[in-house]
């Protein structure tokens, strides 16, 4: 039969299953904002042919005023107008911030953090970081006598109990499980907006707050080097300070391949792998009688990648070098944890990236997605928070090859995603994903006027600014 | 052989455009046409298709279906993992007779024309008569005594009489037409059309003529063929067929959504049916029911009774009930599937393994009558049941399936599918959660809209992996595409313009809205870029110099700097009216506005000043170079030489060979024939040609009443204009002089002209200008909301392809043909430059005194990121005051009424106000724009005014 012929190749074409992100502050208080728009907004994704959204749950919104009250109300009404309008939801669980806009961790949180500033990171001036809690105090009982491994827990059954009724069903795609800031796996290395006009810094390890200072203590004391546990690189350099501005980051010789550096950077990375174990062993443990898969998001720190230290990753806990290959640790954590992997960044290009900072998006995704084949982690992509030139082209690039294998999220439904500027060349995109060139190639050009949406042209210039993630 | 064939024109009056297509949709109105079918049927040979919706509530429509239902809840409701009811369609003849009769009327006085149709159909009689002494073949309004009740007129010549049935039990409809024979009436004209399907029965490509006097000259012709009944005699009977299969794919398409707006175009592009007649006829010289008596030349009328037999093909209705249960001893899962469909249904069917949904032979047992085919497939008889007309199987699986494929088998040739692709029933899944399908009437309707559009999205798949082995499928794949396309795009501007509005505002764009934003991103000829501001480029005196063009360049950058993104120039070519609109060398670009070297000059200064330049062309009518043996003008000559072939056949004045004309007739030229496949290969040559060689961008195109939109929509996907708008304008409905409220009717025409283009060009509003000029000169500006609260003309329905304007170098300029009224100017421009749809600014307002208002109003548009598709919200439309709030970030109003936006969270800054001095001291336009900084000067001017 015919269809028989088609149905492989069809397979073969839609493995990538495409989402689109709500907006982060789709839900706030108890109610869904801008409810018409997000309405209209679905139908025209279901007509498109996506297969779902991405709704981020927000830590900060759902348990606002104190421990163990939840107001799941809001997200609610979104889950049921995503099974109205016959879409998939991918549910996000953020135990983090968003500057923009606005979305704080709860209040009873901040207000622990008033008096106990510990519960954050620290950098090595001592300011910490409010965009989610320190790796460090995962099982210390910070939290009115529970530990935040035990309040995520709370957190995970309780909206577990309040989602049944769409788990294996609406929500039958995913479960991505917040991992530090942005949701993602790493260490709050860079602080503020990167500008994409500047050359990033190297980024700064957050060691500092006490816990993570004691834990360091006793992995030197253990190691019988007690001086090294005083604390972090003293020749490192600072947030925006590039690599070369002191001389642990130096290409050659530098202290990252000294016999401390390894020692450092070991246990430094070691603590990053070890948190998201927890907190994947934990969601696959609460949900692992629901048939949802579990996501975790791991950061795509492509600056500096062309150096052979990779003082970004580096920073951010990826102990992974020219000489060492970093990715294996974690892609084996999720995979004992049976989870999969979700990269950003997947809009960006080597060739856009700025010389000066030899960045390489392309080789780094490249390598991650080497790591996770290995280990048989499947990927799911999404597009950098700050959008990339070309992005959509760069998406589609990957989206045919190995480095994404499960599905993509595009980020974020919103006033931009939908303008004139941005729409028209989405809709675009979606269609030609599943036509290849070959197919493109053969269509008489002409009948590419015919529609709004065949003839809008790629601008070569066209950057999306989304929202942050 | 005589051939039938039945005109193209489906044009569906129940038709109206909806501004904003539903997903969730009615029930298919299809089903209606095949119940109760007492005639012969015999299937269609090859097209059945599947209506992708599948709701309970047609289930609910009628009796039978919930008999099916029913069926199922015996086996307890409980057990039942899913349950489904798919709506199928096929095409079966059904044959019927249709029948004239004339007779005399019971008092033996009047005479009576009978016409008769037993087919099911809404049957309407389109007639007209033809007078003695009339020549030619012009119909003409029959007397009104001779109406029968229920008819309507149809333009000047025709009426339109529905064939009703006289009781419940008649098997016929007929209309009956009384009339006196010592009228001067010479004959009745008609056709049939069948207003369900749109199609035409005519006769042999010509209207049936009833003759009710006989001419003196074909007395000579008809000795000997004493009762010219050729047609109609005795045992031949002419065999009608409709060979609609494509219109009607369109059709079926077409019902899940609300009518949306593309495809209206799809079904009228198939719309050129052909009608073979497939009986051959003893005299084939007769094209009209002649009841001739060569002895009585007087009016000695004499009955006569004929009959035909009549073959439509329909799309009938029929559902196929899937049910899924899991046996509780056996723990196997059982698919219960049942039809209504008659005589053999063959099941082919398979199951599968997952998505990819690759057909497996499962194991053993099968249902009785089950053959293997081709070791891919299982093929069932299903049996009939005991009660009613249905049949069914049993079909008992493992559990592990993951989903069961099949597809109907009536014949040989007659397959039913799931659209292009195989009916699906899911069953992994369904144990896990029992009980979730079929538990309520809401979640089994969710689930069904949910199939439905997962049915769409597999055709977007289909389409897009550009898949379809065959073209003609992929043509009409096509058109649903775009219609989806663009219902998405709406549902994507109405997202956009909610978000949009919510976005706090930061320092940072407040600076970037002061600047004036022209996105590069093209969008398509019916829009541009959606941000377009449209320029009439010369009035009616702009031949006088014979240098316009130069004259023009002069100026284009300075009406570049006003905002301007589109130009109009007047139409180039060769011209027998130095205006330029009676065309007559398509290819000779020299006219009274200046040579072609002079015109790509200018064209290159406009492009260089980043404006678009559309080419005004007429494609409705040419004047010709020769005439033809008869002294008439018909003979083409130039590069496009065509002859007579090209004209369209029913404007006598040209006596044209071409068919029909698709539209109406313009009458000072001959009306080119667009249905010839070398006029249309020329025209789309020569639109390229214009594009290539002078670098036009788009098209204003010319008189496009005259012919069908489908036509248009060729062209323009011929030529890929960057924008194109058409001149569709006839005139408002009027009620004892005064315009009607309710212009919904001449709206509607135009919209369904842009409709017929798919969309392809955008049409000038001329209803907006109508309903302005009543509202501003009388002082009604009430006029200005339709009943829904919506701006009342063509932008207020499909505001993307709406072009705006007040005034044209023909109503206005020094014809003045439908002038817009005095002193009102800048009322209707700030309506227009402020409202959604792309505004045109008239060349003589421009350079006017109305300049600098003009200009102030363009730049609160671009400022404010006015377009297209914003939204407006009307708060006023009183007797002196109208005022409405676009995209909530302008608020205008006019009319000497006082009006004051909210104050709300919104600050308004004043952009330009204007006054009325007859009026008093309260402006008479007022347009403000929100500003979330505080501008002290602005605000407090702005109050002062107000005061």
């Amino acid at each position: 039969m015919l269809s028989r012929l088609f149905g492989c190749f069809i397979l073969q074409l839609n493995r990538i299953r495409l989402f689109a992100g709500l907006p982060l502050d789709v839900v706030s208080g108890g109610s869904v904002n801008q409810f018409r728009a997000i309405s209209a907004g679905l139908k025209a994704l279901k007509l498109l042919g996506l297969e779902g959204v991405e709704l981020p749950i927000w830590w900060g919104v759902v348990e606002h005023e104190s421990m163990g009250k939840y107001n799941w109300s809001g997200y609610l009404t979104i889950a049921e107008m995503v099974r109205k309008a016959g879409l998939k939801l991918n549910v996000t669980l953020c135990f983090h911030t968003s500057s923009q806009p606005k979305i704080p961790l709860p209040e009873w949180v901040l207000d622990i953090g008033k008096t106990k500033s510990n519960i954050f990171f620290k950098d090595r001036a001592g300011k910490p970081y409010r965009g989610c809690l320190s790796l460090a105090v995962d099982e210390l009982a910070v939290l009115n006598g529970k530990t935040p491994m035990e309040v995520y827990q709370d957190f995970c059954e309780s909206f577990k109990s309040t989602f049944s009724a769409f788990i294996g069903s609406t929500i039958t795609v995913g479960i991505t499980m917040g991992l530090g800031p942005d949701g993602e796996l790493r260490y709050p290395s860079h602080r503020g907006f990167a500008k994409s006009d500047t050359v990033p810094g190297a980024g700064e390890f957050q060691c500092y707050d006490k816990n993570m200072l004691h834990l360091l203590k006793q992995h030197a004391e253990a190691c019988g080097k007690p001086k090294w546990g005083l604390g972090g690189p003293h020749n490192a350099p600072a947030y925006s300070e590039l690599p070369t501005a002191n001389t642990f980051f130096k290409d050659h010789g530098g202290s990252w391949e000294s016999p401390y550096g390894d020692f450092f950077l070991s246990w430094y990375s070691s603590q990053l792998i070890a948190h998201g174990d927890r907190l994947l062993s934990l969601a696959s443990s609460v949900f692992s009688d629901s048939a949802v898969n579990i996501f975790g998001k791991v950061p795509l720190m492509h600056s500096w990648h062309g150096t052979r230290s990779h003082p970004s990753e580096l920073t951010a806990g990826f102990y992974n070098t020219a000489t060492r290959k970093g990715y294996e640790e974690v892609a084996e954590m999720f995979a004992r944890n049976s989870c999969k992997i979700i990269l950003p960044g997947m809009d960006q290009s080597d060739k856009y990236q700025l010389k000066e900072s030899l960045s390489s998006p392309e080789s780094l995704l490249a390598e991650i997605g080497t790591a996770c084949n290995k280990y048989g982690v499947r990927i799911s992509g999404q597009n950098s928070t700050v959008g990339a030139p070309d992005g959509l082209k760069q998406i589609k690039k990957n989206m045919l090859s190995e480095n994404l294998n499960d599905s993509f999220i595009f980020q974020r439904i919103g006033a931009q995603f939908f303008a004139p500027e941005h729409f028209p060349l989405f809709v675009e995109f979606v269609r030609k994903l599943n036509q290849p060139e070959l197919h493109s190639g053969n269509l008489p050009t002409k009948e590419g006027n015919t529609t709004a949406i065949d003839s809008v042209h790629t601008r070569s210039n066209l950057s999306i600014h989304m929202q942050s993630a | 052989m005589a051939a039938v064939t039945i005109d193209s024109l489906l044009q569906n009056p129940t038709l109206l455009f909806r501004p904003k297509a539903k997903v969730l949709l009615k029930p298919p109105r299809s089903l209606d046409c095949s119940r109760n079918r007492k005639l012969p049927l015999s299937r269609g040979s090859c097209l059945c298709s599947f209506n992708p919706r599948r709701t309970i509530h047609v289930v609910r429509a009628s009796s039978s279906e919930t008999a099916l239902i029913g069926n199922f809840d015996i086996s307890s409701s409980d057990d039942i993992l899913y349950k489904d009811i798919f709506p199928v369609k096929r095409i079966e003849k059904v044959e019927g007779k249709f029948f004239i009769r004339l007779d005399r009327s019971k008092d033996q006085h009047d005479w009576q024309l009978t016409v008769g149709c037993s087919l099911p159909g809404k049957w309407i009689l389109h007639w007209g008569v033809s007078y003695l002494g009339d020549s030619g073949s012009e119909w003409d309004q029959p007397p009104k005594g001779m109406r029968p009740p229920g008819s309507i007129p149809i333009k000047d010549y025709a009426i339109e009489t529905p064939l009703k049935k006289l009781s419940e039990g008649d098997i016929f409809h007929e209309v009956k037409i009384d009339f006196n024979p010592i009228s001067e009436i010479a004959a009745i004209h008609f056709v049939l059309k069948d207003e369900e399907t749109g199609a035409w029965y005519q006769h042999r490509g010509m209207d049936f003529k009833v003759p009710l006097v006989d001419y003196l000259e074909d007395d000579g012709n008809i000795v000997g063929a004493k009762r010219g009944f050729g047609v109609w005699s005795g045992a031949v009977t002419g065999q009608y067929r409709i060979m609609s299969q494509v219109a009607y794919f369109q059709v079926i398409y077409r019902i899940p959504s609300e009518p949306t707006l593309g495809d209206v175009g799809a079904l009228q592009q198939f719309s050129n049916v052909l009608l073979k007649s497939e009986a051959s006829h003893a005299d084939s010289q007769n094209n009209s029911i002649e009841s001739k008596d060569s002895k009585n030349k007087n009016r000695c009328l004499e009955g006569f009774y004929e009959e035909q037999s009549i073959v439509k093909e329909v799309s009938v209705g029929n559902l196929v009930s899937v049910a899924v249960r899991k046996s509780p001893e056996t723990g196997k899962v059982i698919v219960c599937l049942e039809t209504d469909i008659p005589g053999d249904v063959v099941v082919h069917w398979g199951v599968c393994r997952d998505d990819a949904k690759i057909w497996e032979i499962p194991a053993a047992p099968y249902p009785p009558e089950t053959t293997v085919f081709k070791n891919k497939a299982l093929r069932t008889l299903l049996q009939p049941k005991a009660t009613g007309n249905r049949s069914g199987a049993l079909f008992t699986l493992d559990e592990e399936h993951f989903g069961f494929l099949f597809v109907l088998k009536l014949d040989d040739n007659t397959w039913l599918k799931f659209k292009e692709d195989d009916f699906y029933v899911p069953l992994l899944g369904t144990s896990s959660v029992p009980g979730q399908y079929g538990q309520s009437d809401s979640t089994s309707e969710e689930i069904s809209s949910k199939s439905y559009t997962d049915g769409i999205i597999n055709e977007i798949r289909n389409l897009v992996s550009g898949l379809s082995s065959e073209k003609t499928q992929k043509t009409k794949k096509k058109e649903v595409q775009e219609s989806i396309l663009q219902e998405i795009e709406q549902l994507a501007a109405e997202a956009y313009s909610i978000f949009r509005s919510s976005i706090t505002t930061v320092p940072e764009e407040v600076v970037s809205e002061t600047e004036t934003t022209k996105p590069a991103v093209k969008i398509s000829s019916g829009t541009g870029t959606g941000f377009e501001i449209l320029c009439q480029g010369f009035n009616w005196e702009s031949h006088k110099s014979r240098r316009w063009y130069m004259e023009l360049k002069e100026k284009a950058s300075e009406i570049s700097s006003l905002g301007f993104t589109v130009i109009w120039l007047p139409p180039p070519t060769e011209s027998v009216s130095p205006e330029g609109y009676m065309p007559k060398d398509l290819y000779n670009l020299n006219s009274r506005y200046g040579t072609i070297d002079e015109l790509k000059e200018l064209v290159k200064s406009l492009h260089e000043v980043g404006m678009k330049v559309l080419g005004d062309v007429v494609l409705n009518h040419r004047c010709a170079h020769f005439k033809n043996q008869n002294g008439v003008w018909n003979i083409f000559g130039g590069r496009l030489n065509w002859d007579d072939r090209a004209v369209v056949a029913d404007d006598p004045h040209f006596q044209g060979r071409g068919n029909k004309s698709s539209g109406d007739n313009f009458h000072a030229a001959p009306n080119i024939d667009h249905s010839q496949e070398f006029v249309r290969k020329d025209l789309k040559e020569w639109l390229g040609w214009l594009r290539e060689e002078i670098g036009y961008d788009g098209w204003r195109l010319d008189f496009v009443r005259g012919f069908w939109g489908g036509y248009v929509k060729d062209y323009l996907e011929a030529s890929g204009p960057y924008f194109a708008v058409g001149e569709y304008w006839d005139s408002l409905s009027y009620t004892y002089g005064e315009m009607d409220h309710n212009q919904d009717s001449h709206r509607q025409r135009i919209v369904d002209w842009i409709n017929a283009t798919n969309g392809t060009a955008g049409a000038f509003d001329v209803t907006t200008k109508g309903i302005l000029h009543s509202a501003l000169e009388r002082c009604e500006y009430w006029r200005l909301s339709d009943q829904k609260g919506k701006p009342p003309g063509v932008v207020g329905w499909w505001p993307s392809r709406a072009v705006t304007f007040i005034e044209n170098h023909d109503t206005g300029s020094t014809q003045g043909h439908w002038r817009f009224p005095g002193g009102k100017e800048m009322q209707g421009y700030a309506y227009i430059l402020t409202h959604p749809g792309t505004p045109a600014v008239f060349y003589d307002h421009i350079f006017s005194h109305h300049r600098s208002e003009i200009a102030s109003l363009i730049s609160v548009r671009n400022r404010n990121g006015i377009h297209c598709r914003s939204l407006v919200k009307i708060v006023k439309a009183e007797r002196d005051v109208y005022a409405a709030i676009i995209d909530e970030k302008v608020a205008m109003k006019i009319g000497p009424g006082y009006y004051e936006p909210p104050s709300g969270s919104q600050i308004w800054s004043l952009a330009l106000e204007g006054r009325d001095y007859k009026e008093g001291c309260r402006p008479s336009l007022i347009i403000l724009f929100a500003s979330a900084i505080v501008v002290p000067f602005f605000t407090q001017k702005y109050i002062g005014v107000i005061d």
